[in-house]
């Protein structure tokens, strides 16, 4: 299994935006060189049933995007909650995948008192999950 | 005229891994029609066979998304930034 390395902070960040949101799902970025998590970009979910669905607020993306640009610095992650079914891509996650080279990241709060974070691939509708590694301190 | 289009990952495939290029045209489409000449495959993954705006694509010229202005037809001027984003959604 491939691995997906995360600072501890930063998986920590996003669940706390999990719970914050609680029962609507949050979403946002974990941004950084290519293949490197360094930061967390929260992102506003504006989908019309946030419980059930996620839409990022596409003005906050590009504003995400344009410090991206600026700093040679990409999506390396795409990340959002399920609150009431397990850290898995749903089939609308999968049918809405668009970019192959980052990772899918799923905080679950089924158990809100046991957050569950797991990490995959998402290519041409094939789900492949990666080994989490939480790392005390960015490389 | 001249504009600034920037390529997100996902397309960066048909720019030879540039993240942006230049492109000409009086409109955005026209611009999306121009970029498609010299690497193809941008325009079928901006534009849908209707001639519209994918769905799952978000286009800002310079600061504002584009559907909020003209859509495709948003006249453009010498020195504009087209960015081009996926739309970022799920269940």
């Amino acid at each position: 299994m491939l691995e997906f390395r995360i600072p501890e902070p930063v998986a920590r960040a996003m669940t706390e935006h999990a719970q914050a949101e609680y029962p609507k799902e949050c979403c946002g970025f974990l941004v950084g060189p290519p293949g490197e998590v360094r930061e967390q970009v929260k992102l506003t979910n504006v989908d019309p049933d946030p419980v059930m669905r996620y839409e990022a607020d596409p003005k906050e993306m590009k504003r995400a995007y344009d410090d991206l640009f600026d700093r040679d610095w990409e999506v390396v992650a795409i990340y959002h909650s399920h609150t009431h079914t397990p850290a898995y891509p749903s089939p609308t996650d999968v049918k809405l995948a668009r970019d192959p080279n980052a990772a899918y990241v799923l905080v679950s709060l089924q158990d809100r008192s046991l957050p569950d974070l797991r990490a995959f691939r998402i290519l041409e509708g094939r789900i492949e999950e990666l080994g989490v590694v939480s790392e005390e301190k960015a490389s | 005229m001249a504009v600034e289009v920037r390529m997100p990952t996902i397309l960066r495939k048909y720019t030879s891994g540039a993240k942006a290029v230049e492109g000409s045209g009086s409109t955005v489409r026209e611009v999306i029609e121009d970029l498609d000449q010299r690497h193809p495959g941008v325009r079928g993954a901006v534009v849908t066979d209707g001639g519209e705006l994918h769905r799952f694509i978000n286009m800002y010229l310079n600061d504002e998304d584009i559907r909020f202005l003209g859509s495709l037809e948003t006249p453009v001027s010498d020195g504009d930034v087209i960015s081009i984003l996926p739309a970022v959604a799920g269940g």
